[in-house]
């Protein structure tokens, strides 16, 4: 087998070409097996990765299984309550000693041998013992425990024992959008069981670019658009907002709600019932946060992106995205609802619901993306079309969120590292990242102006909205609820 | 003067084979996309159509699943399937709903409790994929014709890892 593509030798994949305003990805990143193996070692061996939410593990002993960075994993509250991520891996032979998705245990049992380990991965039983000498110590077989830590409830491993940032430094900018999302709730924010398991045969890169694109809505996602706008929403194109780098290729989108927001964001789409108690959810964040930052926690929409392969859409509802590489053109995308735990019923089955219509492989949006990203790649099979485009808004100083710097800044990390560069150029970023943040802080006072706008639009939309409403009673012979 | 009971040995087979051609009339009316004829006439007006998380299987009454219609979305879900905007939907799939072990679970009356299996094949974009579950329906009896009131279809693949998606009704 020849290696098509030496990574080191100059063949350039991310052409980033600041004076032409251009920004062309070879079509080959998302094609080729060797530059797919390269990803694992460089990026996924190297990065921090997340995990799952601590909410997943809340009692000691409880736990979850999973594949993180293509390693099979357990992150396991140990009876001293401390969060641990585990190789889910036999020290002895190589078995699972995990089997079950998630549960709650004082003890893991591998079914090989039955070496048995504690909750906090010490090998505590060994049947047969005398077949081994003096040398054999226990300590040295236990669970292998891998670097890990949490930042406002989110768990992140890495592999890399050479990783030089503490987890808040690599997570950068983005720390602020999760302060944005825990700060939710006073009393924490939950994973709520149910999650949406499915996958895409396209390159995992192609969802992190989906998952970042508000350029498509309108074209792609049609009748869900047709659908969120019947019920009183806004296009993206006359809510405003912006795109934003976080550094070390995290990125976000921020704009002001299509629609509504279960927290603390009441707007016609939702029933008259639930207002009294959404506005005064959103009167507590003012007493508590100030306005300024009130409004943003629950009057603004974001999605954020972590560097390499997690995503979070605070929009109708909170979806926690995680993306994994199976091969160049196979994915796992595996998707959870995160929500405050002390919710109310009512507006917890309203979050549920509006989720529901959006997100995941049957709602009115996730499965025209799927079936997008595939016909991209199908696309790639023309290896007469080499390159890619995501140079729009590279013309703007502030990019909205129709344009596509998230996804610029996604690959300009991902060529740093599968060139095994990460340091000098970083120093260089944070200068145009300071830059950056103080023109979209300015840019925010924009929006809030904005805002004002949208909500008299919404008024009219109102009056929209209620025709529909009788118009799909009398479809249906029912009374509108 | 004396009193002959006689049981009606034939009606429960009667109203099992009323129910599979109710459930086989619906998988004919789903393969052949008349999906309005499907909603008009063989839902009541309070439908409930889900299809829970493949983790979790329905077994948590308050998980989050893949699919909780109420009659309103449900109705949004067929207009869009059926205008041509759903891109993933156009062209339309080719289906092939299979249903066995079709079994009247609970009879009370006027309602009765339907388990069956199913499997529904999926042909589109160059693609085929298998949809294996559970039909666990509510069936309301209104004299003659028969309404579905519940409609769970549970599915036994682990993931939708190799599906990427449902955008069909099941």
């Amino acid at each position: 087998m020849t290696i098509e593509w030496q990574p080191l030798a100059g063949d350039r994949i991310v052409i980033d070409d600041l004076e032409r305003l251009s920004f062309q990805v070879d079509r080959r990143a998302y094609t080729d097996d060797d530059l797919a193996a390269l990803e694992m070692t460089r990026i996924f061996d190297r990065c921090w990765l997340y995990v799952g939410h601590e909410s997943e593990v809340p009692a000691p002993g409880s736990y979850v299984a999973r594949d993180v960075g293509g390693r099979p994993v357990v992150m396991v509250r140990g009876s001293d309550g401390v969060i641990r991520v585990l190789a889910n891996s036999c020290p002895h032979r190589g078995a699972l000693i995990c089997s079950q998705p998630a549960g709650q245990t004082r003890s893991f049992r591998c079914p090989y041998h039955d070496w048995t380990f504690s909750n906090q991965g010490d090998l505590v039983g060994v049947p047969l013992p005398d077949g081994y000498g003096p040398g054999f110590r226990k300590a040295d077989f236990g669970l292998a425990r891998h670097r890990s830590d949490s930042y406002r409830g989110f768990v992140f491993v890495t592999f890399d024992p050479e990783q030089p940032r503490t987890l808040t430094e690599y997570l950068a900018g983005a720390t602020e959008y999760l302060d944005l999302i825990d700060d939710q709730s006073e009393v924490g924010m939950e994973v709520i069981q149910g999650a949406q398991l499915h996958g895409a045969r396209a390159n995992w890169k192609l969802m992190m670019e989906n998952s970042v694109d508000i350029y498509h809505f309108r074209a792609l996602h049609k009748r869900y658009v047709g659908y969120i706008e019947s019920l009183g929403s806004v296009s993206p194109r006359r809510r405003g907002g912006f795109g934003r780098a976080l550094g070390l290729g995290h990125a976000a989108n921020e704009l002001t709600p299509a629609a509504a927001r279960p927290l603390a964001y009441w707007t016609p789409m939702f029933p008259a019932e639930v207002r009294s108690r959404i506005e005064a959810t959103a009167a507590r964040f003012v007493d508590r946060f100030g306005a300024e930052r009130a409004e943003r926690i629950t009057g603004t929409n974001r999605a954020l992106l972590i560097f390499p392969n997690v995503m979070i859409i605070d929009a109708i509802g909170i979806t926690i995205r995680k993306i994994d590489p199976v091969s160049a053109t196979r994915m796992a995308i595996t998707s959870v609802a995160l929500a405050p735990k002390d919710e109310d019923p009512d507006i917890r089955e309203l979050r549920k619901s509006h989720y529901l219509t959006f997100l995941g492989p049957a709602g009115f949006a996730t499965p025209d993306d799927i079936e997008i990203i595939e016909s991209c790649q199908r696309g790639y099979l023309n290896r007469t079309v080499r390159y890619s485009d995501l140079s729009r808004g590279m013309n703007k100083e502030i990019p909205e969120t129709t344009d596509e710097l998230p996804a610029r800044e996604f690959w300009r990390q991902w060529d740093r590292l599968m060139h095994g560069d990460d340091g000098h150029f970083e120093v260089a970023h944070r200068g145009e990242m300071v830059a950056h943040r103080a023109e979209t802080v300015a840019h925010r006072g924009e929006m809030v102006a904005h805002r004002a706008e949208t909500v008299a639009h919404r008024g009219e939309t109102v009056a929209h909205r209620a025709e529909t409403v009788a118009h799909r009673a009398e479809m249906q012979g029912a009374e509108p609820r | 003067m004396t009193t002959v009971l006689t049981v009606d040995e034939a009606a429960p087979v009667r109203l099992w084979h009323r129910v599979s051609q109710f459930l086989f009339r619906e998988a004919r009316l789903l393969d052949e996309w008349r999906l309005r004829e499907w909603y008009d006439e063989m839902l009541t007006d309070d439908i409930r159509y889900s299809v829970p998380a493949t983790d979790v299987r329905g077994e948590k009454a308050d998980a989050l699943g893949l699919i909780d219609d109420d009659a309103a979305r449900l109705r949004q879900r067929i207009e869009q399937l059926l205008n041509g905007e759903v891109w993933c939907e156009n062209p339309r799939s080719r289906t092939n709903r299979m249903i066995s072990n079709v079994e009247i679970v609970t009879d009370r009356g006027t309602h009765l409790d339907v388990a069956a299996n199913v499997v529904v094949y999926r042909f589109g974009h160059g693609r085929s994929d298998a949809y294996v579950g559970k039909y666990r329906f509510e069936l309301v009896v209104e004299g003659e014709s028969l309404r579905v009131r519940r409609r769970v279809v549970v599915l036994d693949h682990e993931t939708l890892y190799e599906h990427g998606k449902l955008s069909i009704i099941l």
